[in-house]
């Protein structure tokens, strides 16, 4: 700054002036050098004082209590967890359903967003209002309603019995595993339409109708210029529903609780119903590995989506 | 539950290029196909709302295909404890909500422009982090570091608020965060460069621009609060209830019906607590 305003001839105002300036501005970065590192404290104490009593101090207590057996350090409680006969395969069963519900949820929420967005029908409007009122229907109650529906006594099943003239209502699948993938479908999906939509909205309409007006076909369309260029946004909102899916408890504890034992289950029962707080930490840690895992690789995704919408514009 | 709560934008249609002739039998493939899609929707998302709705004012509801007669019974028959579970459930709530909000202000205040690297970006995937907990395993956690001395926690609500709040932390840090727009910071710094203290900045300057946000996220925390149910049912102490935890024993114990009535008054409380952030929802910062 100061050599353009420096003259050829050097004179003793303007060197009072250049050292004028330069202390201010000197004076100006140690004011920036101090707020910043004010602000480095304020967040350190912002770590310690709120999130270590929320959230540190508690999964730290976790892990530590996972390992602790009766004589200091041991893998006891992993193997009483594991070895228990009612839970033996539960890491499985957990993932199997995961997969099933979360992948039929995804599928069919993208499908919903596709046609929502590009081919809306009467009614379109007022259906996505409704999916982002969805956020306020808590899981266990989609699982309460589809007994009304689906359940023996159920209006679906009488119906059917009465439409097809048979003895017994012929549905019996809710309180296991169909019910908790159709209940998991059912709650999930619209959290797959919501950031396909939105990501779908940042798609150049232009490139579409350029391709349809070069005799591209729908299908087409959909897979050689939709899908690349939105790819992120729903590979972000599909992990999204992955991990919401391995996180649920109350459909699982509504429908699933008598039949099928699932991860959220077993540690639930072990730390509540058995009091064996140890036990139930081992089956927490290995879902926290799970779905830490899952939430980071979703974080990764969705700043590469940021970033890569940052690049197109 | 993982939302940002964008106003999703359904496009403006645009007249194609070239209209695209097509037979009658594809056209009406195509008007049948919309059809069955409306109707998916419907039966798959609007009809559980009704059914809650109808079930609760159901005479009676089994082995028929709707219900056989019409009452307010249930509503009638909601005892002192189903009230009781109501005024904690909206007690817990806002605790919860305010609580959740001053802190995602405080949070999003000082980790605004620090997000990215060092011990910012620390701050902020731990401030995240509870997002990708599961319920069930953040209550076992608190119950573990809470549940002896040095701090006993266990028999009081204290507890349930403890756990909920951090659950509830991640929505409204991003909530308060989506709001801090660039715009703001170059206002913020204006009124600071003439003059005024950081706390007169702070209350004239940057809380009036952020009350939609402040809105948003008390709804929020106080709708998700509302309904979670996990972490919840594994920390409460003796003697204490929430709405879900009483419609989750009615259930389990095949009381159906009144356990809609509870659920119906729940959900039109968290539904008027949305609608709030309906009127309107800060936009995301684009960066």
């Amino acid at each position: 700054m100061s050599s353009l305003s420096t003259p050829d001839t050097p004179n003793p105002l303007n060197a009072a002036a250049d050292a004028r300036r330069s202390a201010s501005a000197a004076s100006h970065t140690a004011a920036v050098k101090r707020r910043e590192r004010a602000a480095q404290w304020h967040l350190l104490f912002l770590a310690v004082v709120v999130l270590g009593p929320l959230v540190i101090y508690p999964l730290v207590r976790l892990v530590l209590l996972s390992f602790t057996g009766p004589h200091g350090l041991s893998l006891q409680a992993y193997s009483t967890f594991f070895s228990n006969p009612e839970t033996s395969g539960v890491v499985g069963t957990t993932l199997w359903i995961l997969f099933v519900s979360a992948g039929l949820a995804s599928l069919l929420g993208i499908g919903l967003a596709a046609l929502l967005f590009f081919k809306p029908f009467p009614g379109a409007r007022m259906v996505t209002r409704f999916l982002e009122l969805f956020v306020a229907f808590p899981s266990f109650l989609v699982a309460f309603t589809l007994i009304f529906l689906y359940g023996s006594q159920g209006s679906v099943s009488i119906a059917l019995q009465r439409l097809l003239h048979l003895e017994a209502p012929p549905l019996n699948f809710l309180f296991g595993v169909g019910g908790v993938i159709l209940a998991e479908v059912v709650f999930y999906a619209p959290f797959v339409v919501r950031p396909t939509l939105a990501s779908f909205a940042t798609l150049d309409m232009r490139l579409i109708e350029a391709a349809r007006s070069l005799g591209a076909s729908g299908w087409m369309v959909a897979f050689k210029v939709i899908l690349p260029l939105a790819w992120p946004g729903i590979a972000a909102g599909t992990i999204l529903c992955f991990l919401l899916t391995l996180n649920e408890f109350g459909i699982l504890l509504v429908l699933g609780s008598a039949h099928l034992i699932t991860l959220p289950v077993a540690i639930y029962s072990s730390a509540t119903v058995d009091l064996d707080l140890p036990t139930a930490a081992a089956g927490a840690v290995v879902m926290l590995i799970m779905s830490l895992s899952l939430y980071a690789l979703y974080r990764q995704v969705n700043r590469r989506k940021v970033k890569g919408a940052g690049h197109g514009r | 539950m993982a939302v940002e709560l964008d106003p999703t934008v359904l496009p403006v249609m645009h007249k194609k290029a070239r209209p695209v002739r097509r037979s009658l039998p594809v056209r009406m493939l195509g008007g049948l196909f919309l059809g069955f899609a409306a109707l998916l929707c419907f039966w798959l998302f609007v009809l559980p709302v009704l059914v809650v709705a109808l079930s609760s004012v159901a005479g009676h509801w089994s082995g028929t295909i709707l219900p056989d007669s019409l009452s307010m019974r249930w509503f009638e028959r909601l005892g002192s404890s189903d009230f009781d579970a109501l005024t904690t459930s909206l007690e817990v709530g806002m605790g919860v909500a305010v609580l959740g909000t001053i802190l995602g202000l405080w949070l999003a205040l000082a980790l605004e422009g620090r997000d990215r690297r060092g011990l910012g970006a620390l701050v902020d995937t731990i401030a995240m982090m509870p997002n990708g907990v599961p319920s069930v395993v953040l209550g076992l956690a608190v119950l573990i570091a809470y549940h002896k001395r040095p701090l006993d926690l266990s028999s009081s609500a204290a507890i349930v608020v403890f756990v909920q709040l951090a659950l509830v932390l991640p929505f409204c840090y991003r909530c308060a965060a989506a709001a801090l727009r660039p715009e703001l910071t170059i206002l913020r710094e204006a009124a600071a460069s003439l003059g005024a203290p950081p706390s007169m900045v702070l209350r004239r300057v940057v809380l009036p621009q952020l009350v939609p946000a402040i809105r948003a996220s008390l709804a929020l925390g106080f709708a998700l609060s509302l309904g979670e149910l996990g972490a919840t049912l594994t920390v409460y102490p003796p003697g204490f209830a929430t709405v879900p935890i009483v419609v989750v024993g009615q259930v389990e114990r095949g009381y159906y019906l009144p356990a809609s009535a509870l659920s119906l008054i729940l959900l039109i409380v968290s539904l008027a607590a949305l609608l709030l952030i309906a009127a309107r929802v800060p936009r995301r910062r684009v960066d």
